[in-house]
């Protein structure tokens, strides 16, 4: 199949290097302490953050750092074909981990210790990168949960499809079973914190679709430090002078 | 076998189901299949102590509905549970494969644990019991047709009989509307059919209504209607509990 | 869940005895609410409902399927809720699992009717394509996105914005077609079929606390509630159900009582409401 048109345009008329369109917005879930909506392309999820509380189960209790949880789940009208299946399936479940591991390394938790912070994330749609979409989902929420982080973690995939490096890959593109490489970085410290591939690539093309990648992260930590920025100023706004 | 089966053919009659389609349930007057007036409940049997092993249970007859049930405890909660000042309580409601016409086809009805649970909770003194749970285990034996009033009233039978406290004994009865005629405590053939059900779950003597829910449409006056001729029916179904219990005390120990 | 004080409490309680709530409404005022349709674009109708802090998403797909052997005439309507962990933690892995039941099973309750169809919000034998053969199966999943009470008449506002939003592809029976078989149908890509949802019922739920009830109550006012009643009004102020919950005992007056003040509310939820609907409408497609 043709994923890169001669006049080099995608499936969906993006170039090979341009991203989907992205939205972010604060304060999704009226109750949470902080929950962000974000939107890239026709993937929507909605994070939101509880915490940092006390540790529900005294078992998990770390006593010089924050216990991290965090839960990925899917809507049923989330894909095309509607579907109904247990929670916790295992594709769930190595999400949840995966954005745990990441958020994990970016939060300062040496500074909460025996205290409990609850990252949830819901798929609203499903249209290729929900991981991705869902890291950057859960920094926007844990941003305005206030929680002290290293770094703002940003992510974002790239694939190598018609011996042509494509940035942020839809749902048909990434089901045509070429690589994914989904990378996530901290911008500033310029540190990657995940990265994931699940195919066969050599070596310098792997380079170059993970600096592309990379490029990506970086445009969408602009992005959210922009939200951020926005949100901030909103709320000065309404403090008054 | 051949030669046996015809010259007993009472064993083995496979009665063919009658297949009338939808019968004259419109009609100002029919008669129903059983030949109740439309506002007459179904001869109710009541009797305790149907099961040894539990603090209290009840059996229940209503027509073809029968069903048992059985109270246990109050006895210590599970060990997972946090502590509780008040007392718990447990409702399971299952059917026998062989209840309905059609084999296992009890499964559908899972929503009958939370209404027994949502219909007793308000009749018992759960302060009586701290720290402990009460487990009301509800079998239906035959499905006939106003399964869940049944139940309900058969499980504070059950309550009495095990001596959990409760404010009043609760008593529980549904009426079918069928085209223009309510119709009181229907059978499974008539709640097929039916257009809306109408069930009330109450504390006769305290005049309160523990559980109410409404299906299908109905206009104001005909839900008041309802309403009365259920509470009616209720205080009389709660004399007969009354009077089952009485005779349980009053007989002679062995 | 909500950890309020003795005076949190009193200041509630006391608040709904003087008709001046926390939030500064009256007793039978709902919060302003929002309604935003097409939000789940691959499905055939969805739409968002915020009302208050409550926020909720329903969505509809419609999938051909065989008409259950007893109804052939009839089509088959599935409601399904789940709540996601976003709006509360205890909703995490199985927590939500009972909520989203009893949700469910009082929309099941409110919306389709009796066991004949009759006063079911949504006309069961439209769905059908060919008797005995094909049907419709409406499939509507609610999402619980965050909840600060109220959720069951959210969830019935949702379902009523999202199935008059749903399009249903127009299908050609193949002519010709064998008894026997299942017929060949085709499932046309651009003309759509619009659902009359005038009838589908508005869900008042009348919370008690104290001696007095209230509408749209949040989760704190929720949390000090005696009992409350649910009561589905269709448009014409015919009641299509009713539930009753939490534990204490009602006197049957105070339930009609209940029952009358619904309808009343009710016809002003749905005004509301339809005009929220084709507003949205209206914004979906002009974007």
């Amino acid at each position: 199949m043709e994923f890169v048109s001669p006049e080099g345009l995608r499936l969906d008329g993006r170039r090979p290097m341009e991203m989907r369109q992205i939205r972010g917005e604060i304060g999704a879930v009226a109750k949470a302490d902080g929950s962000a909506f974000f939107e890239m392309g026709n993937t929507k999820v909605i994070a939101a953050v509880y915490g940092p509380r006390e540790v529900e189960n005294r078992s998990q209790q770390i006593s010089d750092q924050a216990l991290v949880r965090c839960e990925y789940t899917m809507a049923n009208f989330s894909t095309g074909d509607r579907m109904r299946k247990p929670k916790g399936d295992r594709r769930s479940t190595e999400i949840s981990l995966v954005i745990r591991q990441t958020m994990e390394a970016c939060i300062l938790t040496h500074l909460m210790p025996r205290s409990q912070i609850d990252i949830f994330v819901q798929v609203l749609q499903a249209d290729g990168g929900t991981r991705s979409a869902c890291i950057n989902a859960a920094t926007l929420a844990l941003a305005d949960a206030g929680i002290p982080m290293r770094d703002l973690v940003t992510s974002c995939s790239a694939g190598y499809l018609n011996s042509t490096p494509l940035l942020d890959l839809n749902y048909v593109e990434d089901s045509a079973g070429g690589p994914d490489v989904t990378v996530g970085i901290l911008p500033k410290l310029d540190k990657v914190t995940l990265l994931q591939m699940d195919a066969k690539l050599p070596m310098d093309i792997f380079e170059n679709v993970m600096q592309l990648a990379i490029e990506g992260c970086k445009a969408i930590a602009n992005y959210i430090r922009e939200v951020l920025l926005e949100n901030t100023k909103q709320l000065e706004y309404r403090r008054g002078p | 076998m051949a030669g046996k089966s015809a010259a007993t053919p009472s064993t083995y009659s496979p009665s063919p189901a009658p297949k009338t389609k939808r019968p004259i349930f419109q009609d100002v007057d029919w008669v129903r299949p059983d030949g109740r007036g439309f506002h007459q409940c179904r001869p109710a049997f009541l009797k305790t102590g149907a099961v040894n092993a539990a603090s209290g249970s009840a059996y229940a007859e209503f027509g073809n509905t029968k069903v048992i049930v059985s109270v246990f405890g109050p006895r210590e909660s599970k060990k997972a549970m946090a502590y509780s000042g008040t007392g718990r309580l447990n409702c399971n409601v299952s059917y026998t494969t062989f209840a309905m016409p059609i084999r296992g086809q009890g499964s559908d009805h899972k929503g009958y644990s939370s209404m027994l649970h949502k219909a007793l909770e308000g009749a018992i003194i759960v302060e009586s019991f701290p720290k402990t749970t009460v487990d009301v285990f509800a079998l239906v034996l035959e499905s006939g047709g106003s399964d869940l009033p049944v139940v309900i009233s058969c499980a504070s039978l059950a309550l009495a009989d095990a001596g959990i406290m409760m404010y009043d004994l609760v008593a529980s009865v549904s009426v079918s509307c069928l085209g223009k005629n309510l119709v009181i405590d229907p059978i499974l053939e008539e709640e097929s059919y039916q257009d809306g059900s109408l069930l009330i779950t109450c504390m006769p003597s305290r005049n309160e209504v523990t559980q109410l829910t409404v299906n299908g449409e109905w206009s104001t006056p005909r839900v008041h209607e309802a309403m009365q001729i259920c509470l009616e029916a209720c205080s009389k179904l709660a004399k007969i509990i009354r009077s089952c219990l009485k005779e349980t005390a009053s007989a002679p120990k062995d | 869940m909500v950890g309020l004080s003795v005076g949190e409490k009193h200041f509630i309680q006391g608040g709904i005895a003087q008709d001046l709530r926390t939030d500064g409404r009256r007793r039978l005022t709902y919060r302003p609410f929002n309604v935003e349709t097409g939000v789940i674009p691959q499905a055939n109708g969805s739409a968002r409902v915020r009302l208050g802090g409550t926020d909720v998403i329903a969505s509809v797909k419609a999938e051909l399927g065989k008409p259950s052997p007893s109804q052939p005439d009839k089509g088959k309507v599935n409601i399904y809720v789940d709540c996601s962990p976003t709006a509360a933690p205890m909703f995490e892995g199985r927590g939500g699992e009972e909520l989203s039941t009893e949700l469910s099973g009082a929309l099941q309750h409110c919306l389709l009717g009796g066991k004949s169809g009759a006063g079911a919000g949504i006309d069961l034998s439209s769905l059908v394509v060919v008797e005995g053969k094909v049907c419709w199966d409406l499939y509507i999943d609610g999402l619980v996105v965050s909840s600060d009470g109220n959720l069951l008449d959210a969830l019935g506002a949702a379902i009523k914005a999202a199935l008059t939003n749903t399009g249903i592809p127009k299908v050609e029976v193949a002519v010709g077609a064998s008894g026997d078989g299942l017929p060949e149908v085709d499932i046309s890509d651009d003309e759509y079929l619009q659902f009359d949802t005038s009838g589908v019922p508005v869900i008042v739920t009348l919370t008690k606390v104290g001696r007095h009830y209230i509408v749209d109550a949040t989760l704190e006012e929720e949390s000090q509630m005696s009992s409350a009643v649910s009561v589905s009004v269709s448009g014409q102020g015919r009641i299509c159900g009713l539930i009753k919950r939490g534990g204490a005992g009602l006197d049957p007056s105070v339930i009609l009582d209940m029952i009358s003040v619904a309808k009343h509310v009710s016809e002003q939820l749905m005004n509301k409401l339809d005009s929220e609907i084709s507003a949205a409408e209206a914004f979906e497609e002009e974007s």
